[in-house]
C-alpha cells in the first residue's frame, strides 16, 4: 500500500487525470444514445489519447493520433452523421435499442469471455510489461476501455455505434500494446499501422453508412439491417 | 523394346475425340460422325497392335510420377488388352448404332462427347497398372456415365441418375479408402509384380481381409452384385445405346474387371484363397445369379428383364474367380467377353423393337419375327447364348465353369449353374416363342404400339448392321473357339499367366 | 516444420534482376490498378497486355529460386526490421495469386460490360490491384509488422471490392464483414503485442529460435488464431461469408474465395508452427472444428436454393479439409513421412481449391448473367443452351469433390494416407463424408440443369472468352492432380 502511495507522485497526478478523462470520454462515447454527442466525445477521446501518447514518450505516435485519430477519423464520423455540409439536418440522431434480453445477455457473456482471456494473458505476462498497470494508470484505463468497448461492440447493433466501439476498442488495444511492449520503434510502427488501418476502416464504414442511408433510410442501420417490426 | 507410345496413344485418341467433339458446334453432324467412326477404327487398329505385341511377349509401359510414392502407369498386359479389345470393338458397334438411334434428337454433341469419354475411361481401366491409375479411370467412368443416364432429361431419368450416383459415388469412397489403406500398408503395388501381397499375410491378416472387403465391396456396386444392384434396373431409362454400353462393356464390366484385377493381380489367387475370401465371393456370386434370374422372370417389360439378366450373368465372371483353378478362370475371362457380345446384341434388338414398332412390353411382341426377321434372329442367337445352348458363345463359358467347379470339388456350384440355366431358359424362351410362333400384327391381328418405317430394310440400316455384326461374332466366338486369338484362346493365355509361373 | 516455411539463412544473395522482379511482383498490380482506374479498360486485350509484366516477374522469381534456392531480403527503416523471403512455397503461392488475379482481371471487362454495374465500376481496378499486391506481400513477408500491414491492406481492399455492387444486402453484409475483420485484426494485434512484449522481436526467424512453449505463447497463439480464423471464415466464424458473396460481383467473389481467405490461413499456420510447434490440443481443436465445418458447410450448400450461396458455402466445407489436416502439421510425435504427406497434401488442396473455386464462381456468374436467374431452379435446361459454362462448373466441382484426376483427389489421397498412417480414423471419416456431401450438393445443381422439361428462357449472350478464362482455371485445377509432382517438387527444394 505504501509503495502504491509512493508511486502517486505529483507528477503522476496528471496521468491520473488523463486516464480518468480517457475512461469517461470512452464510456460516454460508447453508451450515450445521442449519436452526435457520442461522436463529439469520440473526438475528445482521441485528443486525450494524443496527450497520453505524449505522456508515454511517443511523440510520433502522438502526431499520428492527432492527424489520423482526431482529424481524419473524427471527420469520417461527422460525415457519416451527415454533419459535414452545414444547414442539412441529419436523419441520424439517436439509436434505438430493443433487443431481447436473452440476446443481450449472450453477447455480454461473449464479451466477458474475451475479456477474461485478455485479462489472463496480461496477468501472465505482467512481469514483462514495460509499464505495469499499478504504476501507470493510463494502462489501467486502457484495460477498462478495451473491455467496455468490446462489450459495447457486442451489445450494439446500430452500425455507427459499432464503428465507434471498434475505434475505441482499437485505442484500448494500442494502449495495451504500448503497455506490454513499451514504446520501442517496432511497437510504434505497429501502432501507427493500426491507426492507419482504423482510419481506413472507419472511412470505408462511413461511406457505407451514407450509402445505406441514401438507399434505405434510417431503418437500414438497425439490427442486422432488417427493418424492425412495429418501429414506426 | 518398350513402345510406351502405344498404350498412351490408345488412351489419347479417345480423349482427343472427346475434346474435338465438345469443341465442334452442335450442328456439325457429318464431321462429328466421321471423327467418331475414324477414331473408333483407329482405336481398334491400336488395340490390335497391342494384342500382337502382347502375343509376342512384349509389355509396353507408359508411366510418370504423380507424387512421391504414387505413379501413373499404363501397361498393356494380356488381361488388360483383352478388356481393351472388347471395349474398342463394341465401341465401334455402339457408335454406329447410336448415330442411327439418335438421328434427329437433341443434345447429340453432349451425348457423343460423354460417350467417348466413357469409352476412354474403359480403355484407361483396362490398361491401368496400379490401383491409383485404375481408380482415376474408374471414377472418370462414373462421372462420364451420369450425363448419359440422365440424357433424356425427364423426371424419371433424373431420378435414375440420382440413384446411380448414390450407389457409385458411395462405392467410389469405399474403394478410395481401401486403396489408400493398401498404399499405406504396402506402397505402390504394380498389378504386374510377381510377389503379390503374400509377405504381409502373417502380420496383417485382418487388415488385408478388410482391404479386400473394401476393394471388392466398392467394385461390386458397379458389377451390380446383390444387394448392391439397385441402380442398374433403374438406369434402364437411358437411351438404348447407353444401356447397351453400360451393360455390355463399360460400367458393369468395369466392376467385374476390377474384381478380376484385385483377385488375380493385386492379392494373387493363392493369397485370396489363404484369406478365405474366395469362397465368400463364390457364394455371393451364386446368390446374385439366382436372384437376378428370379427377378428377371417377374419383369413384364423387355429392357428391365434384360437388366436383371445382366445382374445374373455378370456374376458368372465372379463365380469363375471363386472356383480356384484354371478352368474356372478361363470360364470367367471368356465370359467377360462372351457376355458383352451377347448382351450388346440383345440390347440392340430391344432398341430396334422399340424404335421401329414401339414395343416396350414383352406381351406386345407377338409375331414380331415376321415383321423384323433379322432382328428376331439376332435376338434368338443372343437368348440362346445366354441360356448356354451350343453353339453360341455362352455355352463355352458355362461348360468351362462347370468343369472348373467339378475340378475344384465345389458341386453346389454345378447345381447353381444348372438352376440358373433353367431359369434363363424360363425367361428367354417365352420371348423367342412369342417372336416366332404367335400370330400378331404382322399377321393382320391388331396393330403395333407405334410403328415407324425407318429404312429400306426392316429398320434403319445403321441400327441393323451393328446388331447383325455382334450377333454373328457371338455365334462365331462359340463356333470357332478353338482358333488362335478367339476369346477362349486369349482367356486361356491369361489364365496360364496366372497359374503357371 | 519451421524450415518448410523457409525461415533459415540463405546461401545466396539475390541478384539485381531479382530485386527488380520482386519490386515488380509487389508493386505492379497496385500501379496497374491505379492506371486502370484512370483509364478503365473496355476490352480484355489491354488487360492481357498489362498483365504480361506481372506474370513475367513471377516467372523470374521462380527461375531465381530455381537457381539459388532460398532468397532473403532485409531492411532496417527507423529502427524497425523488415524482411522478406522467397522459398518454394511462397513462389508457388505467388504464381497462383498472379494467375488467378490475371484471370479475374481478364474476366472483368466483359463482366462489367454485360451487367449494369453503375459508376462505381472503375474503383474495382485499384482495389483489385491492392488485393493482389498485398497478397504477394503476405506470401513473402517474414516479420509480424509486414504481415500485419499486408493483412490489413488486403482485408480493407477486399471489403471495398465486395461492396462495390452497391445493393443494400451487399452493403449490410459488407459492413458486418468490415467490422468483424477490423475486430479480428485487433485481436491479432493483441497477440502480436504479447509476442513483442515477451520476446522483444517481430521477425519470424528470430522468434522461431527464441520462442519456448508456455502461457505467453499459448495466449499469443490463441489471440492470433482467433483473429485470423475470423478473417479466414474458419468454422464457426464463417457466418459472414455467404451473405457477402451473395451480392458481390463475380470476379470479386472469385478473387476473395480463391485467395483472400487463404492468406489468413497461411499466416495462421505459419505463426502457429512457430508458437505452438509441439502442442497437442490446439491443432486438434481446429481439426474437430474442421470436421464440423465439412458437415455444416456441406449441409448449408445442400439445402440452399441460390447458386452463389451454394458455391460460397462449399468454401466453408472445403476449408474444413484444410483444418482437419492441422494435427498432422503441428503437434508432437508425428513421423516424418505422414508429416511430409500432409504438408504436400495441404498445399495441393489449397491450390486446387483456389483454382477450382475461382473457376466455379466465374462459371456460376456466367450462368447467372446469361439466364438472369440466381436460383438453382432457374437453371433448368441450361445444359442445352450453356453447355460450356456448365462444363466448367462440372470440371471445377470434380476438384471440389476430390474425384480423380483432379488436384482435389491427389491432395485427398495424400491427406488420407497421412491420416491412416497416424491412425486418425475420425479425420478419414471426415474427408470421406465430405466427398459424399460435396457430390450431393453439386449434383443437385446438375440435376436442375439437365431438366429438359422446363420452359425455355431467353438467354443473354456472354462476352467472348468469359467461359474460356473460367475453363482455363478449372483445367489448371484439374491438371494439378496428375502433374502434382512438379509444383510439389518446388516445395521440397531449399531444405537447410
Amino acid at each position: 500500500m505504501i509503495a502504491f502511495f509512493d508511486a502517486m507522485k505529483p507528477l503522476e497526478a496528471m496521468e491520473m487525470l488523463l486516464a480518468l478523462c480517457l475512461t469517461v470520454a470512452a464510456l460516454v462515447c460508447l453508451f450515450d444514445r445521442h449519436l452526435l454527442r457520442a461522436c463529439c466525445f469520440f473526438v475528445a477521446f482521441a485528443a486525450a489519447m494524443t496527450l497520453a501518447w505524449w505522456r508515454l514518450e511517443a511523440p510520433w505516435l502522438a502526431a499520428a493520433e492527432l492527424v489520423l485519430g482526431v482529424v481524419l477519423t473524427g471527420a469520417c464520423f461527422f460525415y457519416a452523421l451527415g454533419h459535414v455540409s452545414p444547414g442539412v439536418s441529419s436523419p441520424l440522431e439517436r439509436d434505438r435499442f430493443s433487443e431481447p434480453w436473452s440476446r443481450v445477455a449472450m453477447r455480454v457473456a461473449l464479451a466477458l469471455a474475451w475479456f477474461v482471456m485478455v485479462g489472463a494473458a496480461i496477468r501472465y505476462v505482467i512481469a514483462d510489461m514495460a509499464y505495469s498497470p499499478s504504476e501507470h494508470p493510463l494502462l489501467l484505463a486502457g484495460v477498462v476501455i478495451a473491455a467496455s468497448a468490446l462489450g459495447a461492440f457486442a451489445l450494439h447493433r446500430h452500425l455507427l455505434r459499432r464503428l465507434l466501439a471498434f475505434n475505441i476498442l482499437g485505442s484500448g488495444v494500442f494502449m495495451l500494446l504500448a503497455g506490454v511492449a513499451g514504446t520501442s520503434a517496432a511497437a510504434q510502427a505497429l501502432i501507427s499501422v493500426g491507426l492507419l488501418v482504423a482510419w481506413l476502416g472507419t472511412m470505408l464504414g462511413a461511406l457505407l453508412i451514407r450509402q445505406l442511408l441514401h438507399l434505405e433510410g434510417v431503418e437500414a442501420l438497425g439490427p442486422d439491417g432488417k427493418p424492425k417490426e412495429g418501429a414506426k | 523394346m518398350n513402345a510406351a507410345w502405344l498404350p498412351m496413344t490408345a488412351l489419347a485418341t479417345s480423349l482427343l475425340v472427346v475434346v474435338i467433339i465438345f469443341a465442334l458446334p452442335e450442328d456439325a453432324r457429318r464431321l462429328r460422325t466421321t471423327i467418331n467412326l475414324a477414331a473408333a477404327v483407329v482405336k481398334i487398329v491400336l488395340v490390335a497392335l497391342m494384342v500382337r505385341r502382347v502375343a509376342a511377349g512384349h509389355e509396353d509401359i507408359f508411366s510418370f510420377q504423380v507424387v512421391g510414392g504414387v505413379d501413373f502407369v499404363l501397361r498393356s498386359d494380356a488381361l488388360g488388352v483383352m478388356f481393351a479389345g472388347l471395349s474398342s470393338l463394341l465401341w465401334l458397334c455402339t457408335t454406329v448404332y447410336a448415330i442411327g438411334y439418335l438421328e434427329g434428337s437433341a443434345n447429340r454433341k453432349r451425348f457423343f462427347g460423354f460417350f467417348s469419354l466413357c469409352v476412354a475411361s474403359t480403355i484407361g481401366i483396362a490398361l491401368a497398372d496400379n490401383l491409383f491409375t485404375f481408380l482415376v479411370f474408374y471414377e472418370m467412368l462414373t462421372l462420364s456415365t451420369y450425363p448419359l443416364v440422365v440424357h433424356k432429361g425427364t423426371q424419371q431419368a433424373l431420378n435414375a441418375g440420382r440413384v446411380y450416383l448414390r450407389y457409385t459415388l458411395t462405392a467410389g469412397v469405399v474403394l478410395l479408402l481401401g486403396a489408400v489403406l493398401l498404399y499405406s500398408l504396402t506402397g505402390d503395388q504394380s498389378f504386374s509384380s510377381e510377389e503379390g501381397l503374400g509377405d504381409y499375410l502373417n502380420d496383417h491378416r485382418g487388415l488385408l481381409t478388410l482391404i479386400f472387403a473394401l476393394l471388392v465391396g466398392g467394385l461390386a456396386v458397379k458389377a451390380a452384385m446383390v444387394p448392391l444392384h439397385g441402380w442398374l434396373p433403374r438406369a434402364m431409362v437411358a437411351p438404348a445405346p447407353v444401356s447397351a454400353l453400360l451393360h455390355a462393356v463399360a460400367v458393369v464390366k468395369a466392376g467385374a474387371f476390377g474384381i478380376l484385377r484385385v483377385v488375380y493381380d493385386l492379392f494373387g489367387i493363392e493369397l485370396s484363397v489363404e484369406l478365405g475370401v474366395i469362397t465368400a465371393l463364390a457364394v455371393a456370386a451364386s446368390i446374385t445369379i439366382i436372384y437376378g434370374s428370379l427377378r428377371a422372370i417377374a419383369q413384364e417389360e423387355l429392357k428391365p428383364r434384360l437388366a436383371f439378366s445382366t445382374i445374373s450373368q455378370v456374376s458368372y465372371v465372379i463365380l469363375g474367380i471363386g472356383l480356384f483353378g484354371p478352368f474356372g478362370t478361363v470360364g470367367a475371362l471368356a465370359h467377360l467377353l462372351h457376355q458383352g457380345l451377347m448382351k450388346v446384341t440383345l440390347f440392340f434388338c430391344a432398341g430396334n423393337y422399340a424404335e421401329e414398332l414401339g414395343i416396350h412390353r414383352i406381351d406386345e411382341m407377338d409375331g414380331a419375327g415376321k415383321r423384323m426377321p433379322l432382328t428376331s434372329i439376332a435376338f434368338t442367337i443372343g437368348a440362346f447364348g445366354m441360356i448356354g445352348l451350343p453353339p453360341v458363345a455362352g455355352f463355352i463359358t458355362k461348360w468351362y465353369l462347370g468343369v472348373g467347379a467339378i475340378q475344384a470339388e465345389m458341386y453346389w456350384v454345378v447345381a447353381v449353374l444348372v438352376a440358373s440355366s433353367t431359369l434363363n431358359a424360363m425367361y428367354f424362351l417365352p420371348i423367342v416363342h412369342l417372336l416366332w410362333f404367335r400370330s400378331g400384327p404382322a399377321h393382320g391381328k391388331g396393330s403395333w404400339p407405334k410403328e415407324q418405317r425407318l429404312g429400306r430394310f426392316e429398320t434403319h440400316s445403321w441400327l441393323l448392321l451393328p446388331m447383325m455384326f455382334t450377333a454373328l461374332v457371338s455365334l462365331g466366338a462359340g463356333l470357332f473357339a478353338g482358333l488362335p486369338f478367339s476369346p477362349l484362346d486369349w482367356a486361356a493365355r491369361v489364365a496360364n499367366g496366372e497359374y503357371l509361373p | 516444420m519451421i524450415w518448410r516455411f523457409g525461415l533459415f539463412e540463405s546461401t545466396f544473395e539475390p541478384l539485381a534482376s531479382t530485386h527488380w522482379a520482386l519490386l515488380a511482383a509487389l508493386g505492379l498490380p497496385l500501379l496497374l490498378g491505379m492506371l486502370a482506374a484512370l483509364f478503365p479498360p473496355k476490352r480484355a486485350w489491354p488487360v492481357a497486355l498489362a498483365s504480361l509484366p506481372v506474370l513475367a516477374s513471377g516467372w523470374m522469381l521462380l527461375s531465381a529460386y530455381d537457381q539459388a534456392g532460398l532468397l532473403r531480403w532485409q531492411w532496417e527503416i527507423a529502427g524497425v526490421h523488415l524482411s522478406l523471403r522467397l522459398n518454394g512455397l511462397s513462389v508457388l503461392l505467388l504464381l497462383m495469386t498472379q494467375v488467378i488475379g490475371v484471370a479475374a482481371a481478364l474476366y472483368t471487362p466483359g463482366y462489367l460490360r454485360l451487367s449494369e454495374t453503375g459508376p462505381l465500376a472503375r474503383w474495382l481496378w485499384p482495389l483489385m490491384g491492392v488485393v493482389l499486391s498485398a497478397l504477394s506481400l503476405i506470401w513473402l513477408a517474414t516479420d509480424l509488422l509486414t504481415l500485419y500491414a499486408g493483412l490489413e491492406l488486403m482485408g480493407l481492399a477486399a471489403v471495398g471490392m465486395l461492396m462495390l455492387s452497391g445493393k443494400v444486402p451487399a452493403l449490410v453484409a459488407g459492413m458486418r464483414y468490415l467490422l468483424l475483420a477490423l475486430v479480428g485484426s485487433l485481436t491479432y494485434l493483441l497477440g502480436v503485442a504479447l509476442i513483442l512484449g515477451h520476446w522483444g522481436r517481430l521477425d519470424l526467424q528470430g522468434l522461431a529460435d527464441v520462442v519456448e512453449p508456455g502461457p505467453v505463447a499459448w495466449f499469443a497463439a490463441a489471440l492470433i488464431g482467433a483473429g485470423l480464423a475470423l478473417k479466414a471464415a474458419l468454422f464457426p466464424l464463417h457466418a459472414w461469408l455467404t451473405p457477402v458473396h451473395e451480392n458481390a460481383w463475380t470476379p470479386v467473389s472469385a478473387l476473395h474465395a480463391a485467395l483472400v481467405i487463404k492468406a489468413s490461413l497461411f499466416i495462421l499456420l505459419q505463426l502457429w508452427s512457430i508458437l505452438l510447434p509441439e502442442t497437442f490440443y490446439a491443432p486438434r481443436v481446429i481439426a474437430w472444428l474442421g470436421l464440423l465445418a465439412i458437415v455444416w458447410g456441406g449441409l448449408l450448400a445442400w439445402r440452399t436454393d441460390s447458386l452463389k450461396t451454394l458455391v460460397a458455402s462449399s468454401t466453408v466445407a472445403q476449408l474444413g479439409y484444410l483444418m482437419v489436416a492441422f494435427p498432422l502439421l503441428l503437434g508432437p510425435d508425428i513421423a516424418p513421412l505422414p508429416r511430409a504427406l500432409a504438408w504436400e497434401g495441404f498445399w495441393l488442396q489449397l491450390m486446387g481449391h483456389a483454382f477450382a473455386k475461382a473457376a466455379m464462381f466465374m462459371a456460376a456468374g456466367n450462368l447467372i448473367l446469361a439466364t438472369g436467374e440466381s436460383t438453382l431452379k432457374g437453371l433448368a435446361g441450361t445444359s442445352r443452351r450453356l453447355p460450356l459454362s456448365l462444363l466448367v462448373f462440372g470440371i471445377a466441382s470434380i476438384t471440389l469433390m476430390g474425384l480423380p484426376p483432379s488436384a482435389g483427389f491427389t491432395a485427398k489421397w495424400m491427406l488420407l494416407q497421412a491420416m491412416i498412417i497416424t491412425q486418425q480414423w475420425w479425420a478419414v471419416a471426415a474427408l470421406l463424408t465430405g466427398t459424399l456431401l460435396t457430390a450431393a450438393y453439386v449434383f443437385r445443381m446438375f440435376r436442375y440443369s439437365f431438366d429438359e422439361t422446363a420452359p425455355r428462357h431467353r438467354y443473354q449472350p456472354l462476352a467472348p472468352g468469359m467461359d474460356l478464362i473460367a475453363l482455363t482455371l478449372a483445367l489448371i485445377a484439374f491438371a494439378l492432380g496428375l502433374l502434382a509432382h512438379f509444383p510439389l517438387e518446388l516445395m521440397h527444394g531449399g531444405s537447410p
